[in-house]
């Protein structure tokens, strides 16, 4: 939905930054949104090589104005008195789409206790600036049975919760999706496989015929 | 337009490994807008280690600083950079002169 704000969780190397990435792409290339990507630790020109390894020219949409990469520090973007570090690119390339990769990294400048109040300040920039915002988040666990999607509650902040998450399946690694949160809307709650291939991401046939899957470690049903 | 003597410009860009650092940093991300430390933890050097060389590039306009709410960042200007490319070719095929 337009304005909301999207939370995507997962373990590293579950291609949360692919999906962050494809949304920004698709909404230039067939929705005629504009987007921005923000970025703390991965430098723009690793991120630029990558999207090549999925056909996305990332350069030439910047060059096109459809797109603008940020790499900045987590704690520039929650702002403060004045001008936001993204007021004068929206007001450039007035943007549709944001992603931030990812939002866990604020953890490392901001209090724990202050944590949920700043994210909540700065997904309301984006709403205010009505933009649909995709905040990636980064769990810990690879796979096991707690499931825990942030520690600070930033998942009763936001409007969808997509939860990514490697599940072992006849000894092998496989990657499920499912939509945890959808606010307003009756959602699919499959879990689904999906698969990263030189076109991206593309999702896959649900999990049939297992139980616990989301745990990591599912079985098969009787 | 480009004032500054050729000599002035290419020894203020080029007069030291971090001024190359920082200038192979901004050319890869143009995109990149943080603080002074920000940029030096990005090159692997201090804050302190790099000033003086920020202060040459922000001096000759390659690099612009911009307040953003409390904090003073540094980004890079693509179109000074343009054109002082531009220029020091120009020199270069002329032969210095």
């Amino acid at each position: 939905m337009e304005r909301d704000a999207i939370l995507v969780a997962g373990s590293a190397g579950t291609g949360k930054t692919t999906l962050g990435l494809q949304y920004l792409v698709n909404g230039a290339a067939k929705f005629g949104e504009n987007g921005i990507y923000v970025t703390f630790e991965q430098m723009p020109d690793q991120i630029y090589r990558d999207a090549t390894n999925f056909g996305w020219d990332l350069r030439k949409l910047e060059k096109e104005k459809k797109l603008k990469v940020v790499c900045t520090s987590p704690d520039l973007l929650i702002g403060g008195d004045g001008e936001h570090l993204l007021d004068e690119t929206i007001r450039q390339l007035k943007p549709r789409r944001v992603v931030i990769d990812s939002l866990s990294h604020l953890g490392m400048y901001v209090e724990e206790k202050n944590l949920r109040k700043e994210v909540y300040r700065l997904l309301n920039y984006f709403k205010t600036k009505e933009l649909t915002s995709l905040s990636t988040w980064e769990t810990s666990q690879i796979a096991g049975q707690e499931l825990s999607v942030t520690e600070v509650g930033t998942s009763f902040l936001v409007d969808c919760v997509v939860l990514l998450r490697m599940v072992e399946i006849e000894s092998t690694m496989l990657k499920a999706l499912v939509v945890l949160k959808m606010r307003g809307s009756d959602h699919d709650l499959s879990l689904r496989e999906f698969k990263i291939n030189s076109h991206g991401i593309r999702l896959s046939k649900p999990f049939i015929g297992f139980q616990g899957v989301v745990t990591g470690i599912p079985r098969r049903s009787r | 337009m480009v004032n500054e003597d050729g000599i002035q410009v290419l020894d203020k860009l080029l007069s030291s490994d971090v001024k190359l650092s920082i200038l192979t940093l901004f050319h890869n991300n143009p995109g990149l807008l943080d603080r002074l430390e920000g940029v030096a933890l990005r090159i692997g050097r201090s804050a302190s280690a790099i000033e003086k060389d920020a202060e040459d590039l922000l001096e000759i306009g390659i690099l612009q600083r911009k307040k953003i709410g409390n904090s003073e960042v540094i980004c890079f200007d693509v179109k000074r950079d343009g054109e002082i490319q531009g220029f020091l070719s120009n020199r270069i095929l002329k032969g210095g002169d």
